[in-house]
Protein backbone atom coordinates (compact mmCIF):
# COMPACT_ATOMS: atom_id res chain seq x y z
CA UNK A 1 0.00 0.00 0.00
CA UNK A 2 2.81 2.39 0.83
CA UNK A 3 4.32 2.08 -2.64
CA UNK A 4 1.14 2.71 -4.70
CA UNK A 5 1.15 5.75 -6.97
CA UNK A 6 -1.66 7.53 -5.12
CA UNK A 7 -1.81 5.74 -1.74
CA UNK A 8 -4.92 6.33 0.33
CA UNK A 9 -4.55 8.32 3.57
CA UNK A 10 -3.63 6.25 6.64
CA UNK A 11 -6.69 4.54 8.17
CA UNK A 12 -6.14 5.86 11.71
CA UNK A 13 -9.10 8.20 11.51
CA UNK A 14 -11.42 5.24 12.30
CA UNK A 15 -9.99 5.03 15.80
CA UNK A 16 -11.31 8.50 16.61
CA UNK A 17 -14.98 7.76 15.79
CA UNK A 18 -16.25 8.30 19.34
CA UNK A 19 -13.84 11.08 20.31
CA UNK A 20 -16.60 13.63 21.02
CA UNK A 21 -18.42 11.31 23.43
CA UNK A 22 -15.44 9.73 25.11
CA UNK A 23 -12.03 11.36 24.63
CA UNK A 24 -10.35 8.42 26.35
CA UNK A 25 -11.43 5.86 23.76
CA UNK A 26 -9.01 7.19 21.13
CA UNK A 27 -5.26 6.45 21.31
CA UNK A 28 -2.80 9.01 22.65
CA UNK A 29 -0.56 10.83 20.12
CA UNK A 30 2.74 8.98 19.60
CA UNK A 31 5.65 10.17 21.76
CA UNK A 32 8.40 12.28 20.11
CA UNK A 33 11.04 10.26 18.29
CA UNK A 34 14.51 10.13 19.73
CA UNK A 35 17.69 9.12 17.98
CA UNK A 36 17.65 8.17 14.29
CA UNK A 37 14.56 7.51 12.19
CA UNK A 38 13.89 6.36 8.65
CA UNK A 39 11.92 8.64 6.33
CA UNK A 40 11.25 7.70 2.66
CA UNK A 41 14.06 5.21 2.73
CA UNK A 42 16.84 7.40 4.11
CA UNK A 43 18.06 7.82 7.66
CA UNK A 44 17.67 11.05 9.54
CA UNK A 45 18.89 11.96 12.97
CA UNK A 46 17.17 14.13 15.55
CA UNK A 47 20.47 15.38 16.90
CA UNK A 48 21.05 18.59 14.92
CA UNK A 49 24.78 19.01 15.18
CA UNK A 50 27.25 19.98 12.46
CA UNK A 51 29.16 16.79 11.52
CA UNK A 52 32.89 17.26 11.85
CA UNK A 53 35.06 17.24 8.76
CA UNK A 54 36.55 13.83 9.53
CA UNK A 55 33.08 12.30 9.45
CA UNK A 56 32.67 13.61 5.93
CA UNK A 57 36.07 12.28 4.91
CA UNK A 58 37.68 15.70 4.48
CA UNK A 59 41.07 16.61 5.95
CA UNK A 60 40.87 19.42 8.49
CA UNK A 61 43.45 22.12 7.78
CA UNK A 62 42.93 24.36 10.79
CA UNK A 63 43.93 23.23 14.32
CA UNK A 64 41.28 21.72 16.55
CA UNK A 65 41.72 22.86 20.16
CA UNK A 66 39.00 24.13 22.51
CA UNK A 67 39.30 27.87 21.82
CA UNK A 68 39.67 28.49 18.13
CA UNK A 69 40.70 31.95 16.94
CA UNK A 70 38.25 32.07 14.06
CA UNK A 71 39.45 35.33 12.55
CA UNK A 72 43.07 34.20 12.39
CA UNK A 73 42.18 30.83 10.91
CA UNK A 74 39.85 32.39 8.33
CA UNK A 75 42.54 34.84 7.27
CA UNK A 76 45.24 32.18 6.99
CA UNK A 77 42.90 29.93 4.97
CA UNK A 78 42.28 32.87 2.66
CA UNK A 79 46.05 33.32 2.15
CA UNK A 80 46.45 29.59 1.46
CA UNK A 81 43.65 29.80 -1.10
CA UNK A 82 45.28 32.66 -2.97
CA UNK A 83 48.63 30.80 -3.00
CA UNK A 84 47.02 27.67 -4.36
CA UNK A 85 45.28 29.60 -7.12
CA UNK A 86 48.63 31.03 -8.17
CA UNK A 87 50.15 27.55 -8.05
CA UNK A 88 47.37 26.25 -10.28
CA UNK A 89 48.05 29.01 -12.79
CA UNK A 90 51.77 28.10 -12.78
CA UNK A 91 51.07 24.38 -13.16
CA UNK A 92 48.77 25.03 -16.10
CA UNK A 93 51.58 26.87 -17.86
CA UNK A 94 54.45 24.50 -17.05
CA UNK A 95 53.02 21.01 -16.52
CA UNK A 96 49.38 21.09 -17.61
CA UNK A 97 48.73 17.40 -16.97
CA UNK A 98 49.22 17.78 -13.22
CA UNK A 99 46.27 20.05 -12.61
CA UNK A 100 44.21 17.46 -10.71
CA UNK A 101 46.17 17.59 -7.46
CA UNK A 102 46.10 21.37 -7.34
CA UNK A 103 42.37 21.48 -8.03
CA UNK A 104 41.83 18.96 -5.23
CA UNK A 105 43.83 21.15 -2.85
CA UNK A 106 41.78 24.20 -3.77
CA UNK A 107 38.50 22.37 -3.20
CA UNK A 108 39.83 21.09 0.15
CA UNK A 109 40.52 24.66 1.23
CA UNK A 110 37.03 25.72 0.19
CA UNK A 111 35.46 22.89 2.17
CA UNK A 112 37.46 23.88 5.25
CA UNK A 113 36.42 27.51 4.84
CA UNK A 114 32.75 26.62 4.66
CA UNK A 115 32.98 24.23 7.59
CA UNK A 116 34.65 26.91 9.70
CA UNK A 117 31.92 29.40 8.84
CA UNK A 118 29.21 26.85 9.64
CA UNK A 119 30.76 26.18 13.02
CA UNK A 120 30.31 29.87 13.82
CA UNK A 121 26.52 29.52 13.59
CA UNK A 122 25.92 28.18 17.16
CA UNK A 123 27.89 31.13 18.50
CA UNK A 124 25.70 33.45 16.44
CA UNK A 125 22.55 31.75 17.74
CA UNK A 126 23.63 32.25 21.34
CA UNK A 127 24.53 35.87 20.68
CA UNK A 128 21.09 36.42 19.14
CA UNK A 129 19.48 34.89 22.20
CA UNK A 130 21.45 37.19 24.49
CA UNK A 131 20.39 40.18 22.42
CA UNK A 132 16.71 39.18 22.52
CA UNK A 133 16.83 38.67 26.30
CA UNK A 134 18.42 42.08 26.80
CA UNK A 135 15.75 43.73 24.67
CA UNK A 136 13.00 41.95 26.59
CA UNK A 137 14.44 43.00 29.95
CA UNK A 138 14.62 46.58 28.77
CA UNK A 139 11.01 46.52 27.55
CA UNK A 140 9.79 45.03 30.84
CA UNK A 141 11.65 47.63 32.91
CA UNK A 142 10.12 50.35 30.77
CA UNK A 143 6.65 48.88 31.33
CA UNK A 144 7.23 48.76 35.11
CA UNK A 145 8.27 52.42 35.10
CA UNK A 146 5.21 53.37 33.05
CA UNK A 147 2.81 51.58 35.37
CA UNK A 148 4.41 53.15 38.47
CA UNK A 149 4.15 56.59 36.95
CA UNK A 150 0.50 56.15 36.01
CA UNK A 151 -0.40 54.86 39.45
CA UNK A 152 1.25 57.85 41.09
CA UNK A 153 -0.57 60.19 38.75
CA UNK A 154 -3.85 58.53 39.58
CA UNK A 155 -3.15 58.80 43.33
CA UNK A 156 -2.32 62.45 42.88
CA UNK A 157 -5.56 63.10 41.02
CA UNK A 158 -7.59 61.33 43.66
CA UNK A 159 -5.93 63.35 46.42
CA UNK A 160 -6.64 66.55 44.54
CA UNK A 161 -10.26 65.53 44.07
CA UNK A 162 -10.50 64.77 47.78
CA UNK A 163 -9.00 68.12 48.62
CA UNK A 164 -11.45 69.87 46.30
CA UNK A 165 -14.40 68.06 47.83
CA UNK A 166 -13.31 68.81 51.39
CA UNK A 167 -12.69 72.42 50.54
CA UNK A 168 -16.31 72.87 49.55
CA UNK B 1 22.22 39.93 5.50
CA UNK B 2 24.05 38.79 8.62
CA UNK B 3 27.83 38.76 8.59
CA UNK B 4 28.27 34.99 8.44
CA UNK B 5 26.00 34.72 5.39
CA UNK B 6 27.95 37.56 3.79
CA UNK B 7 31.18 35.67 4.46
CA UNK B 8 29.71 32.53 2.90
CA UNK B 9 28.57 34.52 -0.13
CA UNK B 10 32.05 36.00 -0.44
CA UNK B 11 33.68 32.55 -0.37
CA UNK B 12 31.35 31.39 -3.12
CA UNK B 13 32.10 34.51 -5.11
CA UNK B 14 35.85 33.86 -4.86
CA UNK B 15 35.23 30.31 -6.11
CA UNK B 16 33.18 31.64 -9.01
CA UNK B 17 35.84 34.18 -9.95
CA UNK B 18 38.51 31.46 -9.81
CA UNK B 19 36.85 29.08 -12.20
CA UNK B 20 35.68 31.88 -14.47
CA UNK B 21 39.26 33.18 -14.65
CA UNK B 22 40.79 29.86 -15.56
CA UNK B 23 37.97 28.94 -17.92
CA UNK B 24 38.11 32.21 -19.83
CA UNK B 25 41.88 32.20 -20.12
CA UNK B 26 41.88 28.62 -21.28
CA UNK B 27 39.14 29.22 -23.81
CA UNK B 28 40.51 32.41 -25.29
CA UNK B 29 44.25 31.70 -25.21
CA UNK B 30 45.94 32.10 -28.62
CA UNK B 31 47.60 29.01 -30.06
CA UNK B 32 51.27 28.50 -29.29
CA UNK B 33 53.87 26.41 -31.09
CA UNK B 34 54.66 23.31 -28.96
CA UNK B 35 57.53 21.65 -30.85
CA UNK B 36 59.60 22.06 -34.02
CA UNK B 37 57.91 18.98 -35.51
CA UNK B 38 54.59 20.70 -35.81
CA UNK B 39 53.93 23.50 -38.28
CA UNK B 40 53.33 27.14 -37.26
CA UNK B 41 49.88 27.65 -35.79
CA UNK B 42 47.41 29.70 -37.86
CA UNK B 43 47.70 33.48 -37.28
CA UNK B 44 45.38 34.87 -34.61
CA UNK B 45 42.70 37.45 -35.34
CA UNK B 46 43.91 40.89 -34.27
CA UNK B 47 41.00 41.87 -32.04
CA UNK B 48 41.80 38.95 -29.75
CA UNK B 49 45.35 40.13 -29.04
CA UNK B 50 44.27 43.57 -27.88
CA UNK B 51 41.59 42.50 -25.40
CA UNK B 52 43.33 39.28 -24.47
CA UNK B 53 46.30 40.84 -22.72
CA UNK B 54 43.93 42.95 -20.62
CA UNK B 55 41.84 40.01 -19.44
CA UNK B 56 44.30 38.35 -17.04
CA UNK B 57 45.03 41.70 -15.42
CA UNK B 58 41.35 42.53 -14.91
CA UNK B 59 40.41 39.08 -13.69
CA UNK B 60 43.29 38.82 -11.25
CA UNK B 61 42.46 42.31 -9.98
CA UNK B 62 38.90 41.13 -9.36
CA UNK B 63 40.17 38.05 -7.51
CA UNK B 64 42.45 40.08 -5.28
CA UNK B 65 39.65 42.56 -4.59
CA UNK B 66 37.33 39.72 -3.58
CA UNK B 67 39.99 38.30 -1.28
CA UNK B 68 40.50 41.72 0.33
CA UNK B 69 36.74 42.04 0.78
CA UNK B 70 36.77 38.69 2.56
CA UNK B 71 39.49 39.90 4.89
CA UNK B 72 37.51 43.05 5.64
CA UNK B 73 34.43 40.98 6.47
CA UNK B 74 36.48 38.72 8.73
CA UNK B 75 37.79 41.77 10.57
CA UNK B 76 34.20 42.92 11.06
CA UNK B 77 33.14 39.69 12.79
CA UNK B 78 31.74 40.55 16.24
CA UNK B 79 33.30 37.55 17.95
CA UNK B 80 33.21 38.04 21.70
CA UNK B 81 36.12 36.35 23.46
CA UNK B 82 35.27 33.78 26.10
CA UNK B 83 33.63 31.15 23.98
CA UNK B 84 30.68 28.98 24.71
CA UNK B 85 30.77 28.89 28.53
CA UNK B 86 30.84 32.67 28.87
CA UNK B 87 27.86 32.97 26.57
CA UNK B 88 25.90 30.31 28.42
CA UNK B 89 26.68 31.99 31.73
CA UNK B 90 25.48 35.32 30.38
CA UNK B 91 22.29 33.68 29.12
CA UNK B 92 21.62 32.19 32.58
CA UNK B 93 22.18 35.58 34.24
CA UNK B 94 19.93 37.36 31.79
CA UNK B 95 17.24 34.73 32.26
CA UNK B 96 17.32 35.20 36.05
CA UNK B 97 17.13 38.99 35.66
CA UNK B 98 14.29 38.62 33.17
CA UNK B 99 12.37 36.47 35.64
CA UNK B 100 12.86 38.98 38.46
CA UNK B 101 11.78 41.92 36.31
CA UNK B 102 8.85 39.89 35.06
CA UNK B 103 7.64 39.22 38.58
CA UNK B 104 8.01 42.88 39.50
CA UNK B 105 5.94 43.75 36.43
CA UNK B 106 3.32 41.22 37.45
CA UNK B 107 3.08 42.73 40.95
CA UNK B 108 2.77 46.25 39.63
CA UNK B 109 0.13 45.13 37.17
CA UNK B 110 -1.95 43.44 39.86
CA UNK B 111 -1.73 46.45 42.16
CA UNK B 112 -2.74 48.76 39.33
CA UNK B 113 -5.70 46.55 38.47
CA UNK B 114 -6.83 46.51 42.08
CA UNK B 115 -6.67 50.28 42.24
CA UNK B 116 -8.54 50.53 38.98
CA UNK B 117 -11.30 48.35 40.36
CA UNK B 118 -11.54 50.50 43.49
CA UNK B 119 -11.71 53.71 41.50
CA UNK B 120 -14.36 52.26 39.23
CA UNK B 121 -16.40 51.14 42.22
CA UNK B 122 -16.16 54.56 43.88
CA UNK B 123 -16.98 56.31 40.64
CA UNK B 124 -20.13 54.26 40.13
CA UNK B 125 -21.21 54.95 43.70
CA UNK B 126 -20.60 58.68 43.27
CA UNK B 127 -22.53 58.87 40.07
CA UNK B 128 -25.39 56.93 41.61
CA UNK B 129 -25.46 59.36 44.52
CA UNK B 130 -25.34 62.31 42.21
CA UNK B 131 -28.16 61.06 40.07
CA UNK B 132 -30.15 59.92 43.15
CA UNK B 133 -30.79 56.49 41.70
CA UNK B 134 -30.00 54.52 44.85
CA UNK B 135 -30.60 55.27 48.45
CA UNK B 136 -27.34 56.29 50.16
CA UNK B 137 -26.31 53.80 52.90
Amino acid sequence: MATATYPPPPPFYRLYKDYTENPESAPEPPPPIEGTYVCYGSNYTTDDVLPSLEEQGVRQLYPKGPNLDFKKELRSLNRELQLHILELADVLVERPSQYARRVEDISLIFKNLHHLLNSLRPHQARATLIHILELQIQRRKQAVEDIKRRREEAQKLLKEALGTLEGQ
Amino acid sequence: MDIISQLQEQVNQIAGLTFNTFGTLQRDAPSVRLSQNYPEPPPNPTEDAATFSEQPKQMSAALVKAAKQFDALVAALPLSEGGEEAQLKKIAELEAENDAVGQELQRQLEAAERELKQVQELFSQTTDNCLNLKKPD
